[in-house]
């Protein structure tokens, strides 16, 4: 029975290594590579853990290049971004699908179909359209572009949170004398709770690792996220790997870790948006 | 006044582009933004007739199909082992969106790290049992399969997470019936389990869709579209013709017969969805 039980367990185990090894192996191989030296990071053996612990590559980072100028831009293009869409998705969630202004039903579907036309592929005239209202190498510009890419999708994910919430107490708090407004924020708001945890960590990760309409709309070196400076860095000191890996490394751990606290309530918050 | 906002975003990024696109099409714009001349459709006969624009489609097109189908497999097979209760899948459930969360940059340095012939762990590690992979985003044969691959790690674990709470959705009554009338476990996975988080996986797998199709980032960070064409999909294409070519008009027309053709795709796949619902 036991030998049984183990031989069935078997294929389990191994796709539960494998996946473990295949998500979180280049993870830890990045991580290690940065703290490498320049002489160990490219030994035809590579050794599975760092030799000696040096901090030069980070200290490279910081010093000779602009990754302080990079990491203020995307903080600021990130922050902007989650804040516009978090009042943007939120005001339109609960006008589309409780208070049900008119038209409702179609605007909606509007705004989810537009949100499915790759963005990519309407790149040139955004452009032009930005261009026109003097946004180029603008943070506006950025924020723009990225709520429009955050917003639906997560006016979307909020939907299930809206419904969710009983009509009664609407009548309830009106009977108390409260207004639309004040029914939205002291009543509404903290039962959308979940859901604005999800939106906010969707829309900061979207803007963060955003690239092509930062490697576009954003021309000059003082105004690039990181995503486009670690590309240049990576350009500039292609064989300077410890340096690329360190820089790679400070790019992802703002989300990695982020993700790590919050991970669980953006699992929950998408799995109750989108099946409901 | 709460949805205006929005519909004004909307109208502004998306919609205003998509007519300017197809008002710009129809001249002979080069740089984007210069002045142009009206030529009606000359602009549509230029792109039609451009070998590039249908090898950038057929790209995308096999492009889309082997993302889905690596990522459908991957995120099924993972969602199924996120449902279990030991302390693996409750960790694996925080941990398994990572490689979703870091910048595409990230993605693409860390596989061009790993896969660096000179230096490269899995090169190392695949040289050692005897697979040879050369340099497979230098490659044209390999490197359209190796840009799928790595994009594919970066966008699997959003698709296992729904695929996991949509099977979370599924009654436990329901699936312990089934084992009672002696269904087996394949058995009730396919005529319990699949058909009831249908919907679930329809609506992923036309949004997934159109999201893979739309990817510009995995392929140029890793790629940039070459070599000699081998990973330019349409987006590239579109890219490349009005940046580096600046042909804006030529890639207005190409984007404009892209979202025609996107739209039959998409139209004939909710059908699809829909009369096998009804069956």
């Amino acid at each position: 029975m036991t030998s049984r039980r183990i031989l069935t367990a078997l294929p389990r185990t191994a796709a539960m290594t494998i996946l473990t090894l295949v998500v979180l192996g280049p993870l830890y191989w990045v991580t290690i590579s940065a703290f490498k030296g320049r002489e160990e990071i490219i030994r035809s053996t590579p050794t599975l853990v760092p030799e000696t612990f040096t901090l030069s590559n980070f200290e490279q980072l910081f010093q000779a290049t602009q990754y302080p100028v990079f990491l203020r831009n995307s903080v600021i293009v990130a922050v902007g971004t989650t804040v516009v869409t978090l009042l943007f998705s939120l005001g339109a969630a609960y006008g589309l699908y409780r208070l049900k202004v008119p038209g409702s039903g179609r605007i909606a579907a509007a705004v989810l179909l537009s949100y499915l036309i790759p963005g990519t592929l309407v790149i040139v005239p955004l452009y032009s359209m930005l261009a026109s209202l003097q946004l180029i190498d603008t943070y506006a510009a950025l924020i723009l572009v990225n709520v429009a890419f955050t917003a639906p999708f997560c006016t979307w994910l909020l939907r299930g949170f809206v419904l969710a919430i009983p009509r009664d107490l609407d009548e309830a708090a009106a009977l108390d004398g409260a207004g639309p407004l004040r029914t939205m924020v002291q009543i509404v708001l903290p039962l959308l709770a979940p859901g604005i945890a999800t939106v906010t960590v969707y829309s900061f990760v979207f803007s963060w690792t955003e690239f092509v309409y930062a490697s576009q709309f954003v021309v000059s070196a003082s105004m690039q996220t990181l995503p486009i400076g670690l590309s240049a860095i990576v350009g500039q000191y292609t064989v300077n790997w410890g340096l690329v890996m360190a820089g790679t490394l400070f790019t992802l751990l703002p989300t990695a870790v982020l993700f790590l606290f919050v991970g669980r309530h953006f699992v929950g918050g998408l799995i109750a948006g989108a099946t409901k | 006044m709460l949805v205006a906002p929005i519909v004004a975003v909307m109208l502004l990024v998306i919609a205003l582009p998509v007519f300017s696109a197809v008002a710009t099409s129809m001249q002979d714009q080069r740089i984007v933004g210069s002045p142009s001349a009206f030529v009606g459709f000359d602009t549509y006969a230029t792109v039609l007739a451009d070998g590039g624009f249908w090898a950038a489609l057929g790209r995308s097109g096999i492009w889309l199909v082997a993302n889905m189908a690596v990522q459908t497999v991957l995120a099924f097979a993972t969602a199924l082992l996120l449902q279990r209760s030991a302390w693996w899948s409750r960790a694996a459930r925080t941990w398994i969106v990572l490689p979703w969360v870091i910048p595409t940059v990230a993605v693409a340095v860390i596989w061009q790290w790993m896969l660096n012939s000179n230096y490269g762990i899995v090169y190392k590690i695949l040289d050692a049992i005897g697979i040879q992979i050369g340099a497979p985003f230098g490659n044209p044969a390999h490197a359209l399969w190796a840009v799928i691959l790595v994009n594919s790690w970066h966008w699997f674990p959003l698709s296992a997470i729904v695929i996991y709470g949509a099977l979370a959705t599924v009654p436990v009554e329901v699936l312990e019936a089934a084992k009672v009338d002696g269904a087996g476990a394949w058995r009730t996975f396919w005529s319990i389990t699949l058909p009831l988080i249908q919907p679930i996986l329809f609506a992923l797998g036309l949004v997934g869709s159109l999201w893979s199709f739309g990817i510009l980032d995995s392929i140029y960070l890793t790629t940039a579209g070459g070599p000699a064409g081998a990973t330019t999909t349409m987006p590239v294409y579109v890219y490349d013709t009005a940046f580096s070519a600046f042909r804006t008009s030529q890639a207005a027309a190409a984007s404009v017969l892209t979202v025609i053709v996107l739209v039959i795709a998409a139209t004939l796949f909710a059908r699809l969805a829909r009369s096998k619902e009804e069956t």
